[in-house]
């Protein structure tokens, strides 16, 4: 580096440590863009790495599967015949759900750890590792294996138990996990047999497996039981993919908004060292020197914002984890790990990203600063007529944008296009806003009587914050509009789906156990005091259409099974339709994955694998099923029964006699008689407790992101602002020596900001029920195949009008603090300044 | 014999927290648990099932063999029990037995060895008679000795190691023997003890199968059976242990705990072709080590060990060289030790006997 080079990036830099302010919002602006989006990176690649571990169970591979066809679970000695037959790649699983004392929901693995592969052992470093912790993990009183970041969540302190809801307690907590146990607690085989109170296994793992040995194994098993590949990790990634593109979509939107602060500081330290540029051009500098000097500033920058920003995101990560690894175990039965990992890819990308952001924000406008001849770089005619010139370019960029998005909405195919097309209108709404706003103080401008001067001035003052706020408004512009527009959707669905529950979950108990004999159940005539109706459910899992599907029966005429509810469906009316199902044979309901995902229709057939090969039904309805990422199919029982002879029980649903008031304590007694444990059945508050606590949490994380959001374009009102009052401050002395009270000046400056705040509010409403219309019309069919009416309510949109007058409020508070510190001073100088 | 005493009790008991200290548990005074004590008189076939209120036991095969070129191969294969709780034994997965098993093959082409783990009382692993038959049955998953009475033999034994799948038909040729004194066998002056027995006269025949390939071997095979609750003193660091078939048709078991102080427990079993023994104690028994070898133990690992040693008996009159038919037969093991194939030469240097040593508690 030559010293010419040296002296030029001080000059240059000098500006960031004389002002002060200018460089923390800079500063704060690259770090909350950067850690929002690498938060959702962080997430996103953790939860995919953890997908693609779903290829192993707790650190030993598995390949494949053994499960009975009637999901009965599989006996000890089928396990131990295996294991004796030479099939040491066998690893009995238990999974159970419990929920805990507190009503939090956890689940539970077991396995037994002496039977995973050698070479697992192998890792462990062997001695230590194998030593106590091992073998009191494998005999009673056992331990429960519980990961740091779930016993944080539980409050639960090492050696000791944690209790659950019908007072049993899990054995001794020891904080510890292994590799995929994810945010499950590991037990061992014989404490999870104590907990459900069934010998049997849920599943055998099987690790990796030669050709030979599998056709082996396939004929050493039973007729009850199949042998699966494990396809969890490509079904994983096929059923989340869209989930994670909604929030890497989120994530790019704030960082967006941060970039517009970004955008915003760079744009108050040109004007700042409009000076120091031009003197160094007459000073005869190389031009390649200061664009190299700039290119060195806008590196710094890049490292400065990724390093910050990145542990401001592991940190938010660290934070929204937990929620969304409990969603995606409830939702997908996804095993996320508790422990965030961290990728350096992860870091290069935020890197790289900053970068790209940086030399648009900084780099761009700086050069062209430069490109001027050096006298036109100082003149403020200059700037005016380019704050002018660049509102109309951004307009004309805006209907560009808004015309190729109108375009570009018809071919709307996949989940990525459908945010891009957000995109464009979200970025057409922001930039056509300060040309909008221009127009709205021209024409307030004219309509205002000549005479009233106060107004004229306060129309004036908008025209010289416009160019400082127009970066601000338009990221308060994005924030309001993805918050009302996400806001929206997440409030229809929540109504769809409590709605949809309270159709599909009528029962009063739901029994899960599938060892009963529900015959007796249902026959039995002491049963007939409290027991009103039932209907036992029975079901086969298979793949149709490249994913994993369920086909399941239903007694027709059910209370659940009268008043499906349908979306679509053949014939006059939803009743029709189900008349026809229950009467006709081969027709066939199928849920709305089925009909938007697979693009199947109303009258069309579809062909389902039998015992006997494909069997044609046709669709006669297509049922709302939220929440659900399988296809689904419903059949009357018989017909299920008769197709396929390894159909398993789904357990029964029964209904309560509403005459008898103790028909709740007479079913439990009931239902205990006939062998039931409890935890064996629930009931319908529990499961709508159940459903609905996982749909918030799963929603929290979009929540987190919409504050985040709303927080970073609050900072970047505030740094214009702060900014304005500094760079004006002498024209205010101004004003205070001609007399204007602090008041007025405040008025003065309040008016048009609260007008553009109002405009901008204004806007963000439309645009917001737009950005919600095209959220849940398209983006979340193709992403989910999921339905539902829009709900539009204006109580979130004058929520957030009172959090925008909130920001102006403090921000204008702050103002006139500072104003009453610097004035004496700005009073001071009034002679030297301008 | 004493041997992997220490890995029953440092891998499985686990308590060896402390590397250094691998035999940690095995000073454990095993209290809660049936003790050895002098006097007992063992009773087969009952004593060949496990003892399940003892802490640790085991069923111990080792094999010299030749294949039809007349090359050394070697066989090992051990069932090891132990008892985590002096509680009785509980049935199914509350079960407190936890089973091991070691399996290692020396071929002209290399040593190779096997480990694995099991919990008992879910059938996965164990020593019982079968009760459809009375059968002697001792198992591990696929690994299985199956007699065909009640006794240990005559018995199948099969087990894999890798892609090598070894079946052996075992005979037994002379009569079972008691170690110590009538099966007592004494490990210290502190008085711990183990019941100790063997079959040193095993007719071993059969094959080992990779692939397409097969090699028919055949030879003779050492069976310990030993059982305990407390082994080691205080004071002692590790052992070194022989069996060995001498061409004469003497069998000879010495094993040498090692002291700190260097004042080491010495003692054997001279066992007649016809099966009459000699309870060997510490001044019927010279054993020095002659040569000490480092061999690879792991990635860059190396550990230097006693390969060699010179062993005289005083009233006998007898003295031999014994040297390991290659050095690197290592088993790699969660807990590591030297066990392998070693040949007999007398001082003329001529050869004297095949036999199996192993080394144990070196740094």
């Amino acid at each position: 580096m030559n010293t010419g080079f040296y002296w030029i990036l001080k000059a240059l830099l000098s500006h960031y440590w004389r002002h002060p302010w200018q460089t923390l919002f800079l500063t704060i602006g690259l770090v909350a863009g950067v850690g929002l989006w690498s938060a959702v990176q962080i997430i996103n690649q953790h939860a995919e790495a953890s997908y693609q571990q779903a290829q192993s169970l707790l650190g030993a591979q598995a390949s494949h599967w053994i499960r009975s066809r009637r999901d009965e679970g599989i006996d000890q000695a089928t396990y131990i015949e295996l294991r004796r037959a030479g099939f040491r790649q066998v690893i009995p699983v238990i999974e159970l759900e419990v929920s805990t004392a507190a009503g939090v929901s956890i689940s539970i693995i077991a396995t037994d750890l002496l039977a995973l592969p050698e070479t697992v052992f192998d890792g462990e470093q062997s001695t230590q590792d194998f030593s106590r912790t091992w073998l009191e993990f494998v005999q009673p009183p056992y331990r429960a294996w519980v990961p740091a970041v779930l016993a944080a969540e539980l409050d639960l302190e090492e050696g000791t138990q944690l209790e659950l809801r019908d007072g049993r307690k899990l054995p001794t907590a020891l904080i510890q996990a292994r590799e995929q146990q994810g945010r499950r607690v590991l037990v061992d085989i014989g404490a999870a047999m104590s907990l459900s109170g069934s010998n049997r296994f849920n599943y055998l793992g099987v690790g990796e497996i030669t050709p030979a040995e599998y056709a082996r194994l396939a004929a050493s098993l039973p007729g009850s039981l199949e042998l699966i590949e494990n396809q969890q990790h490509l079904d994983l990634q096929d059923l989340t993919a869209s989930l994670h593109s909604h929030l890497t979509a989120m994530s790019l939107l704030s960082f967006a908004v941060g970039l517009f602060i970004v955008f915003n500081a760079v744009r108050f330290s040109l004007w700042y060292r409009r000076a120091t540029l031009l003197d160094l051009r007459l000073m005869g500098c190389d031009l390649r020197h200061l664009l190299a000097a700039i290119l060195l500033e806008t590196l710094v920058w890049s490292l400065i914002g990724t390093a910050l920003g990145f542990v401001l995101g592991v940190a938010l990560a660290q934070v929204l984890l937990p929620g969304l690894g409990a969603s995606l175990q409830s939702l997908y039965d996804a095993t996320v790990d508790a422990e965030l990992g961290l990728s350096p890819w992860t870091l290069m990308q935020a890197w790289s990203i900053t970068l790209i952001g940086l030399l648009w924000a900084l780099t761009w406008p700086l050069y062209r600063q430069l490109q001027r001849s050096s006298f036109e770089a100082g003149s403020t005619d200059v700037m005016l007529a380019d704050e002018t010139t660049a509102r109309r370019r951004l307009a004309f960029a805006a209907l560009l944008l808004a015309c190729l998005a109108w375009i570009a909405y018809a071919q709307i195919e996949t989940v990525t296009q459908g945010f891009v097309v957000l995109g464009m209108i979200l970025f057409a709404a922001a930039w056509i806003l300060p040309f909008l706003l221009a127009q709205v103080l021209s024409l307030v401008g004219s309509l205002l009587p000549q005479r009233y001067l106060l107004g004229r001035w306060m129309i004036s003052d908008g025209w010289s914050q416009l160019p400082a706020l127009r970066s601000a408004m338009m990221a308060l512009l994005l924030a309001l509009t993805a918050n009302l527009g996400v806001g929206s959707l997440v409030d229809s669905f929540r109504d769809a789906f409590v709605g949809w529950l309270e159709v599909r979950q009528s029962a009063d108990i739901y029994l899960r156990a599938t060892n009963l004999d529900y015959q007796q159940l249902e026959m039995n005539e002491i049963n007939a005091s409290w027991l009103a109706d039932s209907n036992h459910r029975i079901g086969v899992s298979t793949r149709w259409g490249g994913r994993p599907a369920l086909i399941r029966g239903t007694n027709p005429v059910a209370p659940d099974s009268t008043v499906f509810p349908l979306s679509r469906w053949q014939g006059d009316s939803p009743a029709s339709a189900l008349k026809a199902w229950r009467e006709q044979p081969g027709k066939v309901l199928v849920n709305e994955q089925v009909h938007f995902l697979a693009g199947v229709e109303i009258g069309e057939s579809i062909a389902l694998p039998t015992d006997k090969g494909l069997r044609d039904f046709e669709v006669v309805g297509v049922f709302y099923d939220y929440g659900n990422p399988y296809f689904q199919f419903y059949l009357p029982d018989h017909v299920v029964a008769s197709n396929w002879s390894h159909h398993y029980s789904r357990g029964i649903a029964l209904w309560l006699n509403p005459q008898n008031k103790n028909a709740m304590q007479q079913a439990e007694a009931s239902l205990k008689a006939l062998g039931a444990q409890p935890g064996d059945w629930i009931s319908q508050a529990q499961i709508r407790r159940l459903s609905i606590g996982i749909f918030d949490r799963t929603f929290a994380i979009t929540a987190a992101m919409n504050l985040l959001t709303m927080i970073v374009a609050a900072i970047a009102l505030l740094a214009s602002l702060l900014a304005i009052l500094h760079e004006r401050m002498p024209q205010f002395a101004q004003w205070r020596a001609l007399g204007l009270r602090q008041s007025e000046q405040l008025l003065l400056v309040a008016t048009p900001l609260l007008v553009f705040c109002a405009i901008v509010w204004l806007l963000s409403i439309p645009l917001g029920a737009l950005l919600s219309w095209i959220l849940i019309h398209k983006l979340n069919i193709i992403s989910f195949g999921w339905s539902m009416p829009l709900v539009w309510e204006i109580g979130p949109a004058l929520q957030l009008a009172v959090v925008v007058f909130l920001i102006c409020a403090v921000t204008l508070l702050s103002i006139s603090f500072q104003w009453r510190r610097q004035m004496p001073q700005a009073l001071a100088q009034l002679g030297e300044t301008v | 014999m004493t041997r992997l005493l220490t890995l029953i009790s440092a891998v499985l008991l686990g308590l060896a927290a402390e590397a250094q200290d691998v035999l940690g548990d095995l000073r454990d005074q095993g209290l809660g648990f049936a003790q050895v004590t002098p006097g007992k008189v063992l009773e087969f076939p009952r004593d060949h099932r496990a003892h399940p209120d003892y802490r640790i036991e085991w069923w111990y095969l080792t094999a010299n063999l030749s294949d039809h070129e007349g090359r050394h191969w070697g066989l090992q294969w051990t069932l090891f029990r132990q008892a985590l709780s002096p509680e009785q034994a509980a049935a199914g997965w509350q079960s407190n037995q936890i089973w091991m098993a070691h399996a290692a093959i020396t071929t002209p082409d290399g040593h190779f060895h096997a480990q694995r783990f099991a919990r008992g009382g879910i059938g996965q692993a164990g020593v019982t008679r079968i009760s459809r038959d009375g059968y002697f049955n001792a198992w591990m998953d696929d690994w299985q000795w199956r007699s065909s009475s009640a006794g240990l033999f005559p018995a199948e034994l099969r087990f894999t190691i890798g892609e090598r799948e070894i079946i052996l038909a075992l005979e037994a040729t002379g009569p079972l023997v008691a170690n110590g004194i009538n099966g007592y066998s004494q490990k210290s002056a502190q008085g711990q003890a183990s019941y100790y027995y063997s079959q040193p006269h095993i007719r071993v025949s059969g094959l080992v199968r990779q692939g397409s390939d097969k090699t028919d071997l055949s030879g003779q095979g050492w069976l310990d059976r030993e059982w305990s609750s407390q082994a080691l003193a205080e004071n002692q660091q590790g052992w070194d242990w022989f069996s060995l078939h001498l061409n004469d048709g003497h069998k000879l078991m010495v094993y040498q705990l090692r002291h700190d102080d260097g004042d080491h427990w010495l003692s054997g079993n001279w066992i007649t072709p016809q099966g009459a023994t000699r309870l060997l104690d510490r001044s019927a028994i010279n054993l020095s080590s002659i040569r000490t070898s480092a061999i690879e133990t792991g990635a860059d690992q190396t550990r230097e060990l006693p390969l060699e040693w010179r062993l005289s008996l005083v009233k006998q009159k007898r003295s031999w060289r014994i040297r390991p038919l290659y050095d690197q037969q290592w088993m790699g093991t969660s807990i590591p030790y030297w066990e392998g194939v070693v040949l007999v030469e007398d001082d003329q240097g001529n050869p004297a006997g095949v036999g199996y040593m192993e080394l144990i508690g070196y740094q």
